[in-house]
């Protein structure tokens, strides 16, 4: 479903990634992990399309080029993101963002746009799911959340949005204990034969909740070793240190810029 | 003419029955302000003496006033003596129908979502819009006269209720208060007057009559606005659809009175022509707007500004009554070559008496946005509040904002608050929102909405949505 | 105003004509909207004369006493006898009259008028009379853990009650320092003094500079700091405007390197009909620099405060991050506060905040205190000094904050 090949990301002249290979099938659930400054985050902005790197190579979701779309386009496609650090937007409230979000995608496949009656059915229905009272959505969106509430209402929209692929960020950073299990409930509930996920962690603590069918070490901007999930106990008991090149000099990714800190 | 149109003529004039019409010859004064064009417009008008002596007293501080020198704004002279002062209510040309109307226009009518009905009337488009608004202005005239208000054309109230007019007008406004008030004040053409008794909730949003009935009220308009005790009035002004005049000079003067616990509740929708790219005939607003607010009375300006080349305007409250309480909204959005600026004044002198602020401007292209205000509070205005909250957003890398607060205590007890930020959309919150499948435009106009919203729920329902439209229509063009 | 001519240079010159041109603020100067004007007009200018009196004995009293290099300047003129010249490694310290005469050009930028001309008369003033002070001279990558200590002492005359003193501060490449300024002045007599502090900061130098006014309560006192940054330089500065009928503080920081970091605090506590006047104005000319300005006030009896603080942000100074903040207590009904915090944004991508509050001491705080068992006066004096003294709290010397503490007398509290 999801075919990238030699996938390069750079901004200015420092490489990001080096070249990433990677084939998904429908329904399979991928890991990455991988240290700090590996090019984790890079690899999923270079699926979703956001501005500001040098992106060289493939990258095709059911045969269409992604690379050649904007981010709104490749949302229509079927790419969710699950930010590490979403986004807050002061005064714009949460369902009328959904829905506006929702109804853009719909209208770009060509699809009639959902009534409000219907959509807080179905909004409803995510909410459970991530276990979110009704007021959640009369917030403005992610404006004053705490962590958890920002990283379940990413897991919310991916519920309203049915995306053909779903890229998460990081999920479980910043996350406690109870919170970790509602969001991986969530994703998991979401699994289907018609969806497939990249779940981007660096700890395997998320990979208990979620089980992978297939993970792969990202390490300075290329794929180092995949496996099966073996491979994150293997990670969870070594760390990264078997792969981690001694000149390892990328510096940390840092959040996006105006990001909550 | 044909009869057709002489019948639509019969029906126009039938409309203004209410107000907003005078019978005068049709003529036009040569251009140019001396005493004898003050005198001829009170003739014109068949003023009381009171009223030529007022003018006549304001047109003489205005000689010996000077024109302000204007901080941040960049402004062409402007010539008095090219202007004319008096010209007789022209009849705008009646349109057979939609199509006539400038395509321009009629796409922005069907952007904002204005109904059709309201189109027409906007644009003189005759036929059913006219009759509709017979209609509508016969019921309106019914209810309002049914709850004692009075709501009439400022030279109606002058002939019909003088008293009242003479007791307020100027009461909150002197003429020399500064240039364009005494301007306005010499030589003001026509305006509303609106009256509520006492312990009356005016049984209706002014607005909605107000919208249908407003146009070509002139460019020195006057507007007073008197509240009696317990009383409670909802009035808007303008109209989110654009307008153009030729006058480019517009000088108006709106004075609220309200009462022991009366209520006035002022919303304003400006979208003057503000000139082309390069900034070229655009109008230049320069309004002034003062509420005095008596015992436990409450006065709330709201204002979305979109258009004009030059806005400058500072509704202001003077909180005389002990707990009265002033509020100011506004969004001011400064695009092209436009210059706005605009804010507002809160005179604290009865006790707890509180206002608030909370001002939105926005910039894009090559606007210039200022905000300016003054809080003062006065010795006697014990355990006076203020809280202020002036947020700017910028958009693009011509723009410009601008915050001037002062804000002036005297007393130990009151308590002020200001708070200001500014900021741009950030790439990360239009990014978010491209991934959830929103196009660059509306992600913009989204974000831009939600910086508006606090001011846009001040908003009478209607307008609020409209205002919104407005806002995202007004930003075309302003992304990337 | 009267004026006596003598200025030797052109630059002084220049400026002598410039004071005419310029003439005297006027309430409609926004920067002097509360200044005293009557007052201002009675100062009398010129060369420097000798005091009226003799500089107090008790100098040591009056200021904070810091061992190492001290310049002090008595009615406009360097006062060898009380100064410790010596300069340290890395550090030149000098009268200005003395490079004036030895190597003038090495203090021109002080006297240049700038390409539009000087706009404050007072800095036009200052130009013109103000030939001696102290210099500060900084090598590069020099760090002084010493404080340099500048007096200025003002001492009115009868023929002439306002006195002019230049400060230059110039920190060298990657070099740090810190220079406190002290003004005092002994006397019952109407005066004046203007005093004019600039300050050049190299690449990735750091000055904490802070500036202690405590004149007599009968004088005027016209501060006056212009800053000039380079890349990654960092300035802080601390202002005590204690002292003086008419006590003004005004600085003007041009961020003009990347990544230049400005950090201005300040306190003014007044009594009395005290007026205490901050101005201050801080550019953003270059990309990526921050700035934070925190001001306090507390106004008693019959003073008034008044801040006008702008933060200034130029095209071009994009990744511009800067806070503005100015709080204030007023403790009496006759006292007044003027508080105008400005925001100039010509940039894109900006982060600009600011914020005013004017407040009473708090209720619920103060009886939370009193139900401890502290008496109301005592409870009340308490918040004030922990209000006040948070601005006290950023300067580095222990020894100027213990001085400062004792000034407002919330050591014996």
């Amino acid at each position: 479903m999801l075919h990238v090949e030699n996938l390069t990301a750079a901004i200015g002249d420092k490489p990001i990634l080096k070249g990433v290979d990677l084939d998904i099938g429908e329904g399979e659930v991928h890991a990455i992990m991988g240290p700090n400054g590996s090019g984790k985050s890079t690899f999923a902005h270079a699926l979703a399309g956001r501005d500001g790197y040098e992106i060289g190579g493939v990258a095709t979701l059911d045969g269409s080029d992604l690379l050649e779309m904007t981010p709104e386009q490749r949302a229509a496609a079927g790419v969710f993101m699950g930010f590490q650090y979403p986004v807050e937007i002061p005064g714009v409230n949460n369902m009328y963002f959904l829905r506006t979000a929702l109804n853009s995608v719909r209208k770009a496949r060509g699809e009639t746009e959902v009534g409000a009656r219907d959509f807080l059915a179905v909004a409803k229905q995510a909410m459970e799911l991530v276990e979110m009272k009704q007021d959640f959505l009369d917030r403005a969106v992610n404006a004053g959340f705490s962590g958890g509430e920002k990283k379940r209402n990413e897991i919310l929209q991916m519920a309203v949005m049915e995306p053909r692929l779903a890229v998460l960020d990081e999920t479980d950073s910043g996350l406690d204990i109870d919170a970790l299990r509602i969001i991986a409930s969530g994703v998991n509930a979401l699994r289907g034969p018609d969806r497939s996920m990249i779940v981007i962690t660096h700890y395997q603590r998320l990979l208990d909740y979620i089980k992978p069918d297939f993970v792969h070490v990202l390490v300075n901007g290329k794929i180092v070793q995949s496996g099966d999930h073996t491979l994150a106990l293997h990670l969870e008991d070594h760390g990264y240190a078997d792969f981690v090149n001694h000149d390892l000099d990328d510096a940390p990714e840092k959040p996006l810029t105006g990001a909550p800190s | 003419m044909s009869e057709a149109t002489r019948e639509i003529e019969e029906l126009t004039e039938a409309s203004y029955e209410f107000g907003f019409s005078t019978d005068l010859d049709t003529d036009v004064a040569p251009p140019g302000l001396d005493e004898e064009i003050v005198r001829l417009i009170s003739a014109k008008k068949d003023e009381p003496e009171w009223l030529l002596e007022w003018r006549l007293k304001a047109f003489e501080a205005w000689q010996a006033m000077e024109e302000p020198d204007w901080a941040k704004l960049d402004i062409m002279p402007i010539d008095y003596q090219a202007i004319s002062y008096w010209a007789a209510p022209k009849q705008k040309p009646v349109l057979d129908s939609m199509d006539d109307v400038d395509p321009e226009i009629r796409d922005m009518f069907d952007k904002l979502g204005i109904p059709l009905h309201e189109q027409k009337m906007l644009s003189n488009v005759a036929v059913d819009a006219i009759v509709d608004s017979v209609s509508v202005t016969t019921t309106f005239k019914a209810t309002l006269a049914e709850a004692g208000v009075i709501f009439c054309s400022f030279s109606e109230a002058v002939q019909d209720y003088p008293e009242l007019v003479r007791e307020h007008l100027g009461s909150v406004v002197p003429v020399r208060d500064n240039y364009f008030a005494a301007l306005n004040s010499a030589v003001f053409s026509d305006g509303s007057f609106c009256y509520i008794p006492k312990g009356v909730r005016c049984p209706m949003e002014l607005s909605t009559y107000f919208r249908i009935n407003s146009q070509n009220t002139g460019q020195f308009e006057r507007t007073l606005i008197v509240a009696e005790d317990d009383s409670h009035v909802s009035y808007l002004e303008g109209c989110t659809a654009p307008q153009r005049d030729e006058n480019q000079l517009h000088a108006a003067v709106v004075e609220l009175v309200a009462k022991d616990r009366a209520e006035i509740k002022y919303s304003t929708v400006q979208n003057w022509y503000p000139g082309d790219e390069n900034g070229v005939g655009g109008i230049y607003n320069f309004v002034t707007k003062r509420g005095r607010a008596h015992a436990d009375a409450k006065i709330s300006w709201t204002q979305v500004e979109t258009g004009s080349a030059i806005t400058w305007k500072y509704p202001s409250v003077i909180l005389q009554g002990d707990r009265a309480v002033g509020e100011f909204y506004s969004v001011a959005l400064s695009s092209k070559r436009q210059q706005a600026d605009t804010g507002t004044k809160m005179i604290h002198i009865g006790k707890d008496t509180t206002s608030s602020i909370i001002s939105k401007g926005i910039s894009a292209g090559n606007g210039q946005n200022t905000y300016r205000g003054l809080v003062k509070v006065m010795r006697s205005a014990e355990n006076a509040r203020n809280y202020t909250q002036c947020d700017s957003l910028l958009l693009g890398k011509d723009c410009g904002a601008h915050t001037i607060p002062y804000i002036e205590v005297k007393n130990p007890g009151a308590q002020i608050e200001h708070e200001a930020s500014t900021s741009t959309v950030g790439e990360d919150q239009l990014y978010y929102c491209r991934q959830r499948g929103m196009t660059e435009e509306d992600a913009m106009s989204m974000i831009v909405n939600g910086f508006c919203r606090e001011v846009f729920n001040e908003l009478p329902m209607e307008f609020a949505v409209e205002a919104q439209r407005l806002l995202s229509v007004s930003l075309e063009g302003s992304v990337g | 105003m009267t004026i006596h001519p003598d200025p030797s240079s052109e630059a002084r010159l220049g400026a002598l004509d410039r004071i005419g041109e310029i003439g005297y603020p006027t309430k409609r100067d926004e920067a002097w909207r509360h200044a005293p004007h009557r007052a201002l007009g009675e100062l009398t200018f010129g060369p420097p004369v000798a005091p009226g009196i003799g500089v107090p004995a008790e100098l040591d009293n009056q200021i904070p006493v810091l061992e190492g290099p001290r310049v002090v300047v008595v009615n406009g003129s360097v006062d060898a006898s009380l100064s410790n010249l010596a300069g340290l490694d890395g550090l030149r310290l000098s009268s200005l009259a003395e490079v004036l005469a030895e190597r003038p050009e090495q203090v021109a930028a002080h006297f240049e008028q700038g390409d539009s001309g000087i706009a404050d008369v007072f800095v036009a003033l200052n130009v013109a009379y103000g030939a001696d002070g102290a210099v500060v001279q900084v090598a590069d990558g020099v760090v002084l853990d010493v404080p340099i200590h500048i007096v200025d002492v003002g001492l009115p005359a009868a023929a002439q009650n306002a006195t002019c003193t230049g400060v230059l501060i110039d920190i060298g490449v990657g070099s740090s320092a810190t220079v406190i300024e002290t003004r005092v002045g002994a006397g019952s007599e109407f005066g004046g003094s203007n005093i004019r502090t600039t300050i050049a900061l190299a690449d990735d130098s750091t000055l904490e500079h802070v500036l202690l006014q405590d004149v007599p309560s009968v004088q005027v006192h016209l501060s006056r700091v212009d800053v000039t940054q380079r890349a990654g330089s960092v300035f802080k500065a601390r202002s005590f405007n204690l002292g003086a009928a008419y006590g003004r503080i005004a600085y003007n920081v041009q961020l003009a390197g990347t990544g230049a970091h400005a950090d201005l605090s300040g306190l003014f506590f007044g009594f009395g009909d005290q007026t205490l006047d901050q101005q201050v104005n801080v550019v953003h000319a270059a990309a990526g620099c921050t700035s934070r300005q925190t001001y306090r006030g507390v106004l008693d009896e019959e003073s008034t405060g008044v801040f006008n603080g702008g933060i200034d942000v130029r095209p071009g100074a994009d990744g511009t991050d800067a806070v503005q903040s100015n709080d204030n207590l007023l403790l009496s009904d006759r006292a007044a506060i003027n508080t105008q915090p400005r925001l100039e944004i010509l940039a894109d991508e900006v982060a600009c905040k600011h914020g005013a509050t004017v407040g009473q001491l708090d209720e619920t705080a103060l009886y939370y205190l009193r139900s401890r068992g502290i008496a109301a006066d005592e409870a009340r004096r308490l918040l004030i000094n922990g209000f006040a003294d948070q601005a006290v709290d950023d300067v580095g010397i222990e020894t100027v904050r213990a001085w400062i503490i004792h000034r407002l007398g919330h050591d014996h509290a």
